[in-house]
């Protein structure tokens, strides 16, 4: 009997050491540490860390110096002038849009019949996985010799999968207990290595056809020129919404509607057209023709939803989301509180998932207050501009029940008077504690209307102000409201402020009363967010 | 699926009802051959999972147990099994892993293992004996409830915020069991069984004023499990049983291993 009770030992042996292993994974991560100077803060910032934080898609870049070469080269071929090039640039405020014009002189060669359709123009399905599982790549200093380097990759339980030689770099396996972001948080400890990080996936991202893409930097900032050729202006790489990330978790619903309460939309504009609902209503003429006469309308219907990856114009944030056009505003952008508030009561009618107003002025008013109550009570997210005098919040933004927007620029800085100073008309994007979010306002590209367009220009213009910025947040709010339909009007507002970018978080850290949480980021509002081990609560 | 449980415990039950009725010959007393044992074992398996009707992930899953197998009756056995588990939802090398998208903020797992426990219990009657082959009948249920594991947002959130996620998971087997019993102390044995996989895992998200929970579903892409293995007798009382298994899908094959260790007192 005690020879077996010896060897039923000798076999429990291996299981306890095993359980041992199981319940003190932390201590494995200890000893690792152990053997290699930590040289960094124990918690360092996963923003400087993270591979997910920036994910700079640099391959794009190109793409779009050629689409942006193409757009000069198409606008020209469309003036009456070979060899001169005629833009047109408009200031949106309360007045409606005001037309700044100048003439330019530009290389004349160019046929679109030269580009050929990549997949048939339709966008390419991509995988949602952002690294490879189990592997890590690292690069070890030169001054590390081999041996040494046998024994980091046996002390991490890693195995080598390939070496790549030109590079020096490893690819490694890592054990199965930890997890990517843990290995990779472990290595960047070690002085011995230079890099080190997941391995991972490219992908092509949903990107439309549209040939004047490459004017919305708001979209997809890669640096470009911003603004009309007249005084163009370079952006900051990345200094957008996000959007192209954003598409490939969702484009929209036809289902999810947005009001545009303005001037009203050009029903015959190509890149809207399909776009709209017929049951829009004219409360400034009491009919049923909502047609703009002014383009302040057009232009912002065009950023939040024009017709995306037609091989025509503009992409819009909401590429199959539903424009309802409401007109409450007259030929010269005067709105009048009883129209605005028919206009919201309208909508609220007609069943709208976001309702746009792109429109405002200091002082509250209980009549229009308890409109916007009235909608968001309906689960209609209202999203409001905050105004561009630099002054206090506009009504209805400064509502509670309203997301108040501010503007940002091509290089993720608040618009302000500073940094307008060459334009024409300095402006700056409004403040204060009612602001919730921002999204670029400054020279973002749009439709405008075919009836308004002068001979020889193409129906579309640059434009600024907080009323630009606003409709990027209505299609992003329908595009949510598309993936999540069960989520309220709150909580699809606190899902785009909760998840904007902290652009100015080096000046002010948090909300704050200029651009509020940030500048919205489509990524993070769509996009599943990863949670790592890292994350883990002890 | 929830048919399929039904099915399956109405089974089990119908099984142990049988098994409790004497057989031809035999008195009627039910603890007439009792023996006990306890020991200790250990399973490791991968599972491919299915979610959100046709997303694919791998469940990897680790238990270290005690049971304890009484023998009612000759030939029929009951065990109990406790454990201590860690269970991961990974994603496979072309797969996304465990995604809640009905979040108000979507979340994608990568938290690598989850601890949690384990209960269980097998049933196994024997139906034929001959000289050298006994075939069983063997019913089992596992039920794995994993720890609350609480992560925060990432650090470049503007706001604070936290997920808590808990899985839980069932596998039910019922099949015969084929064994060798011509040799001495070596008994090795085959088996067929139908098994099943399901489970879910819940998810609760608190950021500032935004909350919200989802639970999302997971079934085994599997539903047959084939395994080979023997008991060994290393003297009379005590004895060893290693196992490996197979569970074939459409799309190809997962694999477990087990290791038992059993000190039978009579």
């Amino acid at each position: 009997m005690k020879r077996e009770k010896i060897i039923f030992a000798f076999i429990l042996m291996p299981f306890f050491l095993f359980s041992l292993n199981l319940n003190l994974f932390k201590i494995g991560t200890a000893r690792i540490r152990s053997v290699f100077s930590v040289q960094q803060p124990a918690n360092p910032s996963l923003k400087e860390n993270s591979p997910y934080s920036d994910k700079k898609n640099l391959a794009f870049d190109k793409d779009f110096l050629q689409h942006k070469t193409s757009l000069s080269k198409k606008i020209m071929k469309e003036n009456a002038q070979p060899g001169q090039f005629r833009s047109e640039r408009y200031r949106i405020d309360g007045s409606g849009l005001s037309r700044i014009e100048s003439i330019q002189t530009r290389d004349s060669s160019f046929s679109r019949d030269r580009f050929m359709v990549i997949n048939e123009g339709n966008p390419y399905h991509v995988s949602e996985r952002r690294y490879v599982p189990g592997q890590v790549l690292v690069r070890f200093r030169s001054t590390v010799p081999e041996q040494m380097r046998e024994i980091a990759i046996n002390t991490y339980q890693a195995r080598q999968i390939k070496r790549i030689p030109g590079l020096d770099v490893y690819q490694l396996q890592i054990p199965e207990y930890m997890s990517v972001e843990e290995m990779v948080y472990l290595l960047r400890q070690n002085p011995d290595i230079e890099l080190a990080g997941p391995n991972i996936i490219r992908h092509i991202s949903r990107t439309p056809n549209d040939p004047y893409l490459v004017e919305q930097y708001a979209l997809y900032n890669s640096g470009q020129e911003v603004g009309p050729p007249a005084s163009p202006q370079s952006g900051t790489l990345r200094a957008d919404i996000k959007a192209r990330e954003g598409w490939d978790e969702t484009i929209g619903s036809e289902e999810v509607v947005i009001a545009i309460l303005d001037t009203g939309v050009d029903f015959n504009h190509p890149d809207l057209d399909d776009k709209l609902l017929s049951t829009g209503y004219d409360f400034v003429n009491d009919d049923t023709d909502p047609t703009d006469d002014n383009g302040h309308g057009t232009f912002v219907a065009g950023i939040a939803a024009a017709e995306t990856n037609n091989g025509e114009g503009i992409a819009g944030v909401a590429w199959n989301c539903t424009v309802l056009p409401i007109k409450v505003a007259d030929s010269v952008g005067v709105v009048a509180i009883a129209a605005e508030i028919a206009g919201i009561n309208y909508a609220v009618e007609q069943g709208a998932d976001v309702i746009n107003l792109s429109l405002g002025s200091p002082g509250s008013d209980p009549f229009e207050q308890a409109a916007v109550v009235y909608a968001y009570e309906h689960d209609i997210v209202v999203v409001a501009a905050a105004g561009n005098d630099g002054g206090a919040t506009h009504f209805p933004a400064a509502y509670d029940e309203c997301l108040a927007v501010a503007a940002t620029n091509e290089n993720d800085e608040r618009v302000t008077f500073l940094n307008t100073a060459t334009d024409d008309e300095p402006w700056e994007s409004n403040f204060g504690p009612e602001i919730d979010v921002a999204a670029p306002g400054d020279w973002v590209f749009s439709l405008y209307p075919t009836d308004l367009t002068p001979p020889g220009y193409l129906p579309y213009a640059w434009g600024q102000g907080t009323s630009a910025s606003a409709p990027h947040i209505a299609g992003l709010a329908a595009l949510i409201r598309s993936i999540k339909p069960e989520l309220s009007a709150e909580d699809i507002m606190n899902v785009i402020r909760y998840t904007a970018d902290d652009v100015n978080s080096s000046s002010y850290e948090g909300r704050d009363n200029f651009i509020g949480y940030g500048r919205i980021s489509m990524e993070r509002a769509l996009v599943p967010i990863i949670i790592s081990a890292l994350y883990r609560k002890r | 699926m929830r048919k399929t449980c039904s099915l399956f415990l109405f089974v089990l039950l119908s099984l142990i009802l049988i098994s409790f009725s004497p057989a031809h010959g035999q008195e009627q007393n039910l603890f007439s051959a009792v023996s006990i044992s306890p020991g200790i074992g250990f399973e490791y398996f991968t599972r491919t999972i299915n979610w959100d009707d046709e997303q694919i992930s791998k469940l990897r899953y680790r238990f270290i147990a005690v049971n304890m197998e009484v023998e009612l009756q000759r030939g029929f056995f009951i065990r109990a099994v406790l454990g201590y588990s860690s269970s991961s939802f990974d994603a496979t090398s072309d797969y996304d892993a465990l995604t809640f998208r009905e979040l108000p903020i979507s979340l994608e797992l990568d938290v690598g293992y989850i601890k949690g426990y384990i209960l269980g219990a097998n049933i196994k009657k024997s139906l034929i004996q001959s000289e050298e082959l006994r075939i069983d009948a063997s019913g089992e249920f596992f039920y794995c409830i994993g720890k609350k594991n609480e992560w925060e947002m990432p650090e470049d959130f503007v706001v604070e915020g936290s997920a808590e996620g808990r899985p839980t998971w069932m596998r039910a087997s019922l099949g015969p069991v084929f064994t060798y019993t011509g040799f001495e102390s070596i008994y090795p044995y085959l088996y067929l069984n139908y098994s099943k996989l399901w489970g879910k895992f819940h998810m609760e998200q608190t950021i500032e004023a935004l909350s919200g929970t989802e639970d999302q579903k997971i079934y085994g892409e599997s539903s047959v499990c084939i395994g080979l293995g023997f008991t060994f007798k290393l003297t009379e009382s005590l004895s060893f049983k290693p196992e490996v298994n197979f569970f074939p899908y459409k799309d190809g094959v997962d694999s477990g291993i087990m290791i038992r260790a059993m000190y039978t007192f009579y």
